[in-house]
Formats: C-alpha cells, structure tokens, sequence
C-alpha cells in the first residue's frame, strides 16, 4: 500500500512537491489543504487522486450558507412531521429521516475513499472549526438514533481554499499545506500538452507568449488564469487563427480577459 | 532531532505550534523527507508552514540553519569523486574570493571558476585552500573549513534546495511588504459587525426555530423570528492626496477600489485633503479649489459610530499642522490643522490613520515632528497587509 505514490495522471500535471505533499498528507493520515490562485487546478487535483488510487471521490462543495452539520447528517423533521400527519408507515422509525451528508456518505463507505472539501473559505469563519473533531477522528455521532459512525478506513481528505478568508489556527495545525503557485513557462506548456494532442507548435508559442505578456500588466486586474488560456488556445484553433496576427490583432481577447478595464488596458499596450 | 530549528524558525516570525512540530518529527521517523534536502526542505514547509505569506520566512529561517551550501553541478571527474567520499567534518575559514561570488550568488562566475579548475586539476587535493578536494579551505569540495563553499561529493543524492530558496520567490507574499487589491479586500472582510448583535427589531423569519416551535407544539404552525444579519459598519475614508503621496498613488487607489468592492459596508464616505486636513475637506481626490464640503457639514451629518480610516505620509511641514495660518489654500476659520485634527479625533469613536511611509518608533527624529504628533492623536498603523490587520483590529474593538 505504501507503494502506492502519486505522480499525476494523464489529465493531470503535479508539480514535485504537490505530489510529496499528497504521499505526506496520506501517510501521516492528515487533511491536505490547498490554496492557490483560481484557475491553477485545485479542485481537479482531487478527481486526479482519484483516479490514481482508483477510489471512488466524494465531493462536499461549501457554499456561504454551509454548516458542518449539514456534511454530518440532516434529520429530515418536516418529512416525518409531515408523514406522520398522513399517517405513513414507519414514522416511529428515526432512521428513515436521518439523511447521512458527503461527510457521512464518505466514512460509512466500506472501502477507502477520496473525500473532497471544496471552498472551505467560502462558510462562515467559524466552520473549520466545527470539523475539527469529525476530521481528527473521522466519526461522529447521531444523537437522534444515538448511532456512532465511524470510518472504516481513514478517507484521504482534500481541503480546498481560495483565500478568501481566513483560515482558524487551530484548523490550521492539523493539515498539511500546499500552496500552488502559477505555472511557469515549461510547466504550462507541460500542462496545456496534457489538454491538447496536436497543437500547432507556432499558434502555441505564440499564444504562450502573449499570455505571459497579458500576466506581466501590472495595471491587469484579474490576470488570466491556466482554464482561460485553455479556453483560449481552443478558440483560436477552431477559429484557424494565423499565429502570426496572435500578438498584435489578440483575437477573441475576451475569452481571456474577462472585465472591459483590463480589455481596454491590454488593447492600449498592443503593439502593431 | 533539529531541535535548534524549531527556535530559529519561531526567530524569524513562524509561529510553528508544538503538534505541528511533533508531526514533523512524526514525519522524519516514517522517512517521508526521503533522505534528502529537499526532501527535509519540502517536508518542513509543508507541515509548518501554512500560508503562502510565511514560506519566505521558512525560505529565510532554512538557509540559516542549513548553512552548508549544497549546490547541483556537473559531476567531476571520476577520480576527484572518489577520494571525495571519504573525509571528516572540519569548520570554517574561508577562501575569500568564491566565497564572495556564491554570497553574491553569482553562480555563472562560481561555475566558470569551477569548471577552470576541474579541468587544471588533475590529482587528489586534500586539505589545501585552492584545489577541489576534503578538508581543505578551498571553495570547492566537501568537508571543508569554507562554510559559503560548494558542495562536490561526498554526499548522496541532488540536493538543490538551496537554489529553490535562494530565489526567495515567495517574497512577494509576505504580510509585511506592501500589498495588493485582493489582500485589502481579505483585510476589509474583517470589518464587520452584524447587527444580530444590535438592538434592532426581529424582522427576519428564522426557519429552524420555526420548525422546532412547530414540532415542539404538536405540529401546529408557530413563527419564529430573529434580528437580520447585516453589516452595520459605516465608515468614513480620508485619502492625503499631497505632493509626497504621489508614489503611493497606486497603492491608496488599491486600497479606494477594495473598499469599494466589499459592499458589505452599511455606508462608504470618502473624502480627499491636501497634505494637511483643515476647516474642508475635498470631494475628489483632484482637490480642486470650490470642490470641497465643511467639517463642521460632516460632523453633523456622520454619527460618531462611523470608522474613520485616514491614508496620508504624516509629512506635512509642522508650520503646516501647527500654525493658524497654515492652510496656503486659505482660511482656517481660526483654527490650526492640529485642532481640527483633535475636533475630527474626538467626533469619532474609532479612527486610525494609515501611513504608506510610516517610521513607527524612529519618529523621533526631529523632521518627523508632525507624523509624531498625529500619531498621539491618531492610532497610527503602517500601510500593509499587517498594518491595516491591526489597524482594523484596533476599530473593531469593543471600546
């Protein structure tokens, strides 16, 4: 089993150190938090593991008005309020409306899994806080059923943060961190590869240049991302773009640049 | 096990915990720094590290207790490689002119001097101060007395962890430099308070509650309701835009833009002064003359619960800030920029003023009389990431 390491997959490019932090994360049976610009493959690195290890992925997205109950268990009173008023069979039978979240889907599996927490930052600050035990334990308890489910093996959990908020320190303490800085030049091309099987080699070098020209604008406010330039590189191949007219005409800017702000910035600096 | 480095690295500001620290060494004992450098270097940050604002710091406090420079080049010739394996450990003193290309870091001229010399040698050297060889004082070779000397040898394995951090790339990320639209925004999320906590009325349906009352009384309908969640911070914005404020232009519009990109304020006021405030302040930030409103118009209409945030230098000439007359725009309806700073401080309950170029305890100089002064009056924080954090602090405390 410790044999087992991660080296990417063939959709998916990790750098050196994310792969030592995956191995570390999953032999020290800690949380792996992730932080990184947007666009720079968070979330995928997840779906990579799974891959991988081949285990199945549970996905919890956080959203703002997320609890951490929520990724436990719901107990589902208004069904039974509700069934009980019709009369329904089984309505003294608690279980029925005890709904297991991705977090209890994930430790009741039997066999080992991926368990993805996505956007953490994006709950309320208190929310890592209230996983701290379910985290470190991997159980919890249902009290309406008075019911302890516990993870038969640990799942390999991947946190998820943009930054936008702070993260408590005692979360903090418990993970293992990575921070995924934006690819260099090699790394990119490395990746863009991975999404592309025959790319014109001028379009791409061209279009590569151009990008890292519209990232060097200080004034740009929201710089293109990996997943824009992906984007990006696929419309000028369906559209039969002329390498050469890449750097001074920048077709189809706006699949890269996303506000008019920046657009007009770029434009104003565009040799011809 | 590297117990010292726990010390050097809390030295420099990292505040590793006693459970992170015992992970680590958890860690070593499972073998996961794989023997090497980079291995120890990758492992450490990412357990002890946990943000990308302090990877300098670990970059910084891991080149000072690792000092041996252990750098990746072309292997020698087989014969220098093999004495090279055998050798005892020995310190310091230096061949000073390597030394002070690799303290440069100037590694196109360390490696010229280094290939020069693997081809002019051509036997065993050991414990002299020129030669590649053990023991020696020379710059190249291992075991040796040079400390800034380059590793050749002896050791398994690439270890360049020393480039990785030698580059410093997280530098940039540092709480302490100067900092960027995004990380205000994060700073100015920390200003809230909801006013759940207020006396305010329960207007807001709470659900939960309602289902509980309603289970609770047998089932029939039963509505709860509580006080809505909003922000109910107000604040008031004073931006220097003076002549010394110029380079900062950039960093004051950051800052103008991240306010007004977090719309979760109750009320957003945003006034401009020229180097000094008095009787008026302007509505934009060209400061023209005739485009301005009173104080006194503000203080009556702004609460005292406004947070007041002013950005300026403090660089003001004192004669400027003291003297009736030291308004050159004009009157001062009789009173100094000093009092009218004192009026606007004590309208106020919380007001902190934010300095781009902020000297903190060497204000004493006699030059920095006026950032001196309006640091009495004012809570005066330097313009960053950590500043502006405590800055924020400072407004949102209780009293």
């Amino acid at each position: 089993m410790n044999e087992m390491k991660f080296t990417g997959s063939k959709e998916y490019v990790a750098s050196p150190e994310l792969m030592a932090a995956v191995d570390v994360a999953r032999a020290l049976e800690k949380p792996l938090l992730i932080k990184g610009e947007p666009g720079t493959g968070k979330t995928m690195l997840a779906e990579a593991i799974s891959q991988a290890f081949n285990m199945p992925l549970y996905i919890w997205n956080i959203k703002s008005t997320t609890k951490a109950q929520d990724g436990l268990y719901v107990y589902d009173t208004i069904q039974r309020l509700y069934d009980s008023q019709f009369g329904e069979e089984g309505v003294d039978d608690i279980k029925r409306y005890i709904k297991l979240g991705k977090l209890g889907e994930a430790f009741k599996s039997e066999e080992q899994v991926i368990l993805l927490i996505d956007e953490i930052d994006k709950a309320d600050l208190e929310f890592p806080n209230d996983l701290l035990w379910e985290l470190d334990k991997m159980e919890f308890y249902i009290h309406e059923t008075r019911e302890t489910i516990k993870a038969k093996t640990r799942p390999i959990v991947i946190i998820t943060s943009n930054a936008e908020k702070e993260l408590p320190d005692a979360f903090l303490r418990r993970c293992i961190f990575h921070y995924i800085a934006f690819p260099e030049k090699e790394e990119m091309d490395e990746i863009v590869r991975v999404h592309f099987d025959n790319i014109d080699e001028n379009l791409l070098k061209q279009a590569m240049d151009t990008f890292y020209w519209i990232r060097s604008i200080k004034e740009v406010r929201k710089k293109p991302s990996t997943s824009e330039l992906i984007d990006w590189l696929n419309a000028l191949t369906i559209g039969g773009i002329d390498p050469e007219i890449i750097r001074t005409k920048l077709p189809y800017l706006g699949v890269l640049i996303k506000k008019d702000e920046d657009v007009e910035i770029v434009n104003k600096r565009k040799i011809y | 096990m590297f117990t010292d480095f726990l010390y050097v690295l809390r030295e420099k500001g990292l505040n590793v915990s006693l459970t992170e620290w015992i992970t680590f060494m958890d860690a070593l004992d499972k073998g996961l720094a794989y023997s090497s450098l980079e291995g120890l270097y990758n492992l450490g940050r990412m357990i002890l590290v946990k943000t990308e604002s302090d990877y300098d710091k670990f970059d910084m406090a891991f080149m000072e207790y690792f000092k041996n420079v252990h750098i990746d080049m072309e292997m020698p010739p087989e014969i220098i490689m093999k004495f090279l394996d055998k050798g005892e450990m020995d310190t310091s003193k230096l061949n000073a002119d390597i030394y002070s290309y690799i303290q440069k870091r100037d590694m196109a001229e360390t490696k010229r001097m280094y290939r020069e010399r693997v081809t002019e040698q051509n036997q065993e050297h050991n414990g002299g101060n020129y030669w590649i060889g053990t023991s020696g004082g020379s710059a190249f070779g291992h075991s040796g007395r040079n400390p800034g000397g380059l590793r050749i040898g002896g050791h398994p394995g690439q270890q360049s962890a020393f480039q990785v951090m030698g580059e410093r790339k997280y530098q940039d990320f540092r709480h302490d430099k100067t900092l960027d639209i995004r990380q205000f925004q994060m700073a100015f999320r920390r200003l809230r308070q909801f006013s759940a906590k207020l006396d305010v009325a329960k207007t807001e349906l709470d659900l939960d509650k309602t289902i509980d009352s309603t289970c609770n009384n047998g089932g029939y309908l039963k509505l709860e309701f509580d006080k809505p969640r909003k922000n109910s911070v107000k604040l008031l914005l004073l931006f220097d835009c003076g002549g010394t404020m110029m380079p900062f232009s950039e960093l004051c519009n950051d800052l103008f833009q991240a306010v007004h990109k977090a719309n979760h304020f109750k009320d957003v006021k945003t006034y401009y002064f020229h180097n000094c405030i008095y009787s008026k302040v302007y509505k934009d930030a060209e400061c023209e003359m005739g485009n301005w409103v009173d104080l006194d118009y503000l203080f009556r209409h702004t609460d005292k619960d406004y947070k007041v945030i002013i950005v300026g230098d403090a660089q003001m000439a004192p004669e400027e800030l003291f003297d009736v007359n030291g308004n050159y725009r004009g009157p001062n309806d009789g009173r100094s920029g000093y009092e009218w700073n004192k009026l606007l401080r004590d309208k106020y309950k919380k007001a902190i003023w934010l300095n781009p170029r902020f000297h903190g305890k060497l204000n004493d100089l006699a030059w920095m009389e006026s950032e001196r002064t309006l640091a009495e009056i004012y809570d005066m924080y330097p313009l960053t990431i950590d500043g502006l954090k405590a800055g924020i602090t400072k407004l949102m405390a209780p009293r």
